[in-house]
């Protein structure tokens, strides 16, 4: 039953981050990959919150797998992540990879790191 | 992009920076359908070795490393070919590419893994982790576009590196 709801969880998760890879297209004309560090770091932050949140809640180990490993795990994403980065560098534009680089690792960390301090006190 | 015939605006770069989405190929219920799918077995996937892989909380996260080197790999080589040699195939980069390596992968995870372990004061492990998932997950993606025939910069001959913002299906590499 868990595979099943995780399945369902990932499925939603790949959507949603279609969905806002389509909505951030349509806002910006850019070569550079913001919609993947949104997806990212927004998905990080989520995810940080729902560990803290386990951690201090004893929230079932099943939701925690299911919206964390399966929602925000499928929303997030890391091969887009390096395909963006090693095409932008094959194109000659080092700085924005390494832009892209460095802004997700600060936003994302950070973001998750805020998550976790949130989760924990709530 | 195949639709685009010579209506004049193909000076240079056909179909540079279109991203109003008014004709995705991606979008309609089979290619939908094809992301969720791809979704739902990328995530089955990751969760089946993240439960076949012991990875203690103050250790080495081998598990999401490993998913998400051999995802940007697979990444790679997938929408290269697609890019390359089937550019007018509609279903293979939503399962594959959207669904499948954007369900497989995360970065989510790799995030609050690599906090928890800085919280604990685990930075040494923190700090390999992160950089082997940067080499290893960029170098990964690299050889995946290389292995599918792409080249690294349009200078040289042959195909180049796919160029994500200016080909149809764009969108869909996730």
């Amino acid at each position: 039953m868990t595979a099943v709801l995780l399945m369902v969880a990932g499925s939603i998760g790949a959507l949603l981050r279609y969905e806002v890879e389509l909505a951030v297209r349509r806002h910006t004309v850019s070569d550079f990959p913001r919609g993947t560090l949104i997806i990212n770091v927004s998905g990080s932050f989520a995810l940080g919150v729902l560990v803290g949140l386990a951690a201090h809640h004893g929230i079932p180990t099943t939701v925690v797998v299911i919206a964390g490993t399966g929602l925000l795990g499928a929303y997030t994403t890391f091969s887009t992540f390096s395909f963006d980065t090693v095409s932008q560098a094959g194109r000659g534009q080092w700085r924005a990879a390494a832009v892209n680089v460095g802004g997700s690792l600060v936003l994302g960390l950070g973001a998750a790191a805020f998550g976790l301090v949130i989760g924990q006190a709530l | 992009m195949p639709e685009s015939t010579g209506t004049g605006e193909q000076s240079g770069n056909s179909g540079q920076h279109d991203p109003i989405p008014t004709r995705y190929p991606h979008h309609g219920p089979g290619p939908m359908a094809a992301i969720a799918g791809g979704g739902a077995l990328g995530t089955l996937a990751r969760y089946v070795i993240e439960r076949a892989v012991v990875v203690s909380p103050t250790g080495l996260p081998w598990a999401t490393l490993s998913v998400n080197v051999l995802g940007s790999f697979l990444l790679g080589v997938v929408v290269t070919l697609v890019v390359e040699r089937w550019p007018t195939d509609r279903y293979l980069r939503p399962l594959v590419a959207v669904g499948f390596c954007g369900g497989f992968t995360t970065f989510s995870t790799l995030a609050v893994e690599i906090d928890r372990r800085i919280q604990h004061g685990h930075i040494g492990v923190a700090a390999a982790y992160l950089g082997l998932s940067l080499v290893a997950g960029l170098g990964a993606a690299l050889a995946g576009i290389t292995l599918a025939g792409g080249r690294l910069h349009p200078s040289l001959t042959g195909a180049s590196i796919p160029d994500p913002d200016l080909l149809a299906g764009d969108e869909g590499r996730l």
